[in-house]
């Protein structure tokens, strides 16, 4: 077998087992799930029991009776009033402060949950108060609102002398639906946060992919030369052998990687069907991008790794290119909000940018075919030249030892490579 | 004409790092069937050697032969090598880390499964095929490094410092394998400063020191060169006045027993006469220096520091 292959295999093999490898496949797909969905669930969790409300009204406009009334339409699971409201005081004369006392003193003994408060200025400045003891539930305090809305409308429809059924029309709730316009001219239905959830999930797959690679690649490295592995590596292979080796393994393990978490999305959609899937040929454009961002990183990685003597020098390294790989995730939303801007675009020609930024915009919304062309020839360019840059330091830099050579002897390695 | 061949030639080495000229013009020569042992003290120079020999690192000067032809791709494949510092891959199994070094030296799997496992039942480390390297001792992991040096047959073994850390018995085994290795025709280079194990194994010498080949040849002849007029004594008293008797050349003190390197014409009778009765004898001897007294008259001599390179 070819020694390329013979290395690649072991890499793969060996690092594919370890529990880095092990837990990041799994780790990521449940970080993102536990973002997306689980708020979303927790703020929806429906209330299991019925729940008392105390309610003072001192606008003297029986607004209690049609608020309570709209209130207790709201059912459980179970079939039971999800609310029950009970006036304590209510007329234009109130005493407010003792009517108050008196509900807070229910709250205590759990007599109820919590009261509203209607003041008698009500109809000028639309004001009301909800007092409980817990004050996060928010699904309750929207339902307020909106009830109180209506019977308010209503309310002042009967003053000015017209039907309050009218209420029901004026309030009738509209939705701006965004459409994204594709150059396919098919029209796809899409909602903000569904584009940004579709953009940031696979670009932080992305950021997990170059990054989990780099790691392994720069520890790998660092503990072959520190028990002289590497001696009995460059003497039974080419440095170039080792190295493309070392790079092809990291490869299969990415595609491993990926493979598994396109399965998990592919069942994830299944089931939930909230995130849309780009057509082939933008696929195809995300993968070209990954592929080679995938190979100049790691051309990074080496490049910067190979010298590397000690842990704490392979950690500075790792988090340097970290700041550089983060940067687009950080700008997923100005570039969702703008995705023609001129600094989008320079950025865009920056190869240690044009991987994330490009895969984003692809995204987002297409680029023209000359940036796509341009972007993948300089990117192609920059690997290649990378990779060359990146031989000759490793070819040198995995048999250093002891100081960490200097940029300018690193830079005399290119050079004379 | 290819048996007249030497497995391996290296003339007129020279290797520069940053100020130091840690070789510098070493030249030797290993046969088949031979076992050459490589002297000299730590820093003398002799791993920095070995290494040019297996093209990790380029010679600035000088040239490397195997059966009289350059360093090609094939050599990578018909040569093994033990470093001198212990390293293998610690969470991976014996059996795959063995497989994986002998099929970088171009050997197909199967062949390589089925040497492993004779390798590994030789060392009486079978039972361990499938457990990770970090689960074994020291000594143990040493033998499988050595299996790893030579499980794909080649012709050149070159282990640096062999015997460092193995225990008697293990000592023993390395041993063994060498001659076997001897007899079915191999070049085998070993390093070490343990002069002792040294005159035990090997063919031939090279001693260096400073980079440069102070001391070479084969071991018998070696010793015929220095042992002309050496004393070997047994004895019971206090015998460091030995070294200041006329006559010695050198003296190594040992517990109760010394070799004495005499003057070239000094008579050994006169140096007994001269002893007689300060100490207790109970054994004089005359015959060859052992190794150790040679490398330390030679090497003893030139202490200093490595000569820097010229501008």
């Amino acid at each position: 077998m070819n020694k390329t292959l013979v290395v690649a295999k072991w890499e793969y093999l060996e690092k594919v087992r370890t529990k880095a490898f092990v837990i990041g496949l799994f780790l990521m797909p449940m970080i993102i799930a536990l973002t997306s969905i689980l708020p979303g669930l927790l703020a929806g969790k429906e209330d299991d029991a019925t729940k008392v409300i105390g309610i003072v009204d001192a606008s003297g406009e029986r607004l209690d009776s049609s608020l309570t009334r709209r209130m207790e339409k709201y059912r459980l699971a179970n079939g039971n009033p999800n609310y029950i409201l009970r006036p304590i005081a209510s007329g234009r004369n109130v005493d407010l402060a003792a009517a108050c006392a008196e509900a807070d003193d229910k709250i205590l003994v759990d007599e109820i949950e919590g009261y509203v408060v209607i003041p008698s200025t009500i109809l000028q400045d639309s004001v009301i108060e909800y007092r409980s003891q817990d004050a996060g539930d928010i699904r309750l305090a929207s339902r307020l609102q909106s009830n109180l809305r209506t019977v308010l409308l209503e309310k002042k429809l009967a003053v000015k002398g017209l039907d309050p059924a009218l209420a029901k029309i004026l309030r009738a709730p509209f939705d701006v639906k965004t459409v994204k316009v594709s150059k396919s001219g098919a029209k796809e239905e899409t909602d903000f946060m569904r584009t940004f959830l579709s953009a940031f999930i696979p670009l932080m797959m992305l950021f997990n992919l170059f990054i989990t690679s780099g790691q392994l690649l720069v520890r790998s490295l660092l503990d072959e030369k520190s028990n002289r592995i590497v001696e009995v590596l460059v003497s039974s292979c080419k440095p170039v052998e080792l190295m493309s080796g070392k790079l092809l393994g990291l490869c299969a393990l990415g595609l491993t990687q990926i493979g598994f978490w396109a399965l998990i999305a592919v069942a994830a959609m299944a089931n939930f069907g909230s995130m849309s899937f780009p057509p082939a040929n933008q696929l195809l454009l995300i993968m070209i991008y990954s592929v080679l961002g995938y190979l100049f990183y790691s051309a990074i990685f080496i490049a910067l790794g190979s010298p590397v003597t000690t842990e704490q020098e392979a950690q500075q390294i790792n988090s340097y290119l970290v700041l550089f790989l983060i940067l687009p995730i950080a700008l997923v939303m100005p570039i969702m909000l703008q995705p023609n801007a001129l600094w989008v675009k320079v950025l865009s020609y920056i190869p240690i940018f044009t991987p994330t930024f490009m895969v984003l915009r692809l995204l987002i919304k297409i680029p023209s075919a000359l940036e796509i062309v341009s972007t993948i020839i300089l990117l192609v360019i920059s690997t290649y030249v990378m990779m060359i840059a990146a031989g000759r330091i490793f070819r040198v830099a995995i048999l250093a030892t002891g100081k960490r050579p200097g940029v300018r002897e690193v830079m005399r390695w290119v050079r004379e490579g | 004409m290819y048996n007249n061949t030497r497995m391996l030639k290296v003339s007129n080495l020279r290797k520069d790092f940053a100020t130091i000229r840690a070789v510098d013009g070493v030249s030797f020569e290993v046969g088949r069937g031979q076992i050459f042992g490589l002297l000299g003290r730590n820093g003398a120079g002799k791993t920095t050697t070995i290494r040019m020999v297996l093209n990790i690192l380029q010679p600035d000067l000088g040239e490397i032969l195997y059966n009289g032809n350059p360093f090609s791709e094939e050599v990578r494949n018909m040569v093994g090598y033990l470093p001198e510092e212990r390293g293998l891959y610690q969470k991976s199994k014996l059996i795959s880390t063995i497989l994986y070094f002998a099929q970088l030296r171009g050997m197909d799997s199967v062949k390589a499964t089925s040497e492993a496992l004779q390798w590994l039942e030789r060392f009486e480390l079978l039972a361990y095929k499938d457990k990770k390297v970090d689960e074994l001792s020291k000594g143990n992991q040493q033998k499988v490094q050595f299996i790893c040096s030579i499980i794909h047959d080649p012709q050149l073994v070159i282990l640096d410092e062999p015997f460092a850390g193995l225990d008697p018995v293990n000592q023993i085994l390395f041993k063994d394998i060498f001659l076997e290795l001897k007899q079915r025709n191999k070049a085998v280079i070993f390093s070490t400063h343990q002069m002792d194990q040294a005159e035990r194994l090997s063919d031939e010498i090279c001693l260096i020191d400073h980079g440069r080949v102070v001391l070479a040849g084969q071991v018998r002849e070696v010793k015929k060169r220095y042992g002309s007029n050496s004393v070997h004594i047994e004895y019971a008293g206090d015998g460091t006045f030995l070294r200041s008797l006329p006559g010695v050349n050198n003296a190594m003190m040992y517990e109760n027993s010394a070799e004495v390197q005499l003057e070239q014409t000094y008579s050994s009778q006169t140096f007994l006469s001269q002893i007689v009765g300060r100490l207790e004898i109970t054994k004089f001897e005359l015959r060859e220096p052992s190794l150790q007294s040679i490398f330390i008259q030679t090497v003893g001599q030139t202490v200093g520091e490595k000569p820097a390179v010229p501008a």
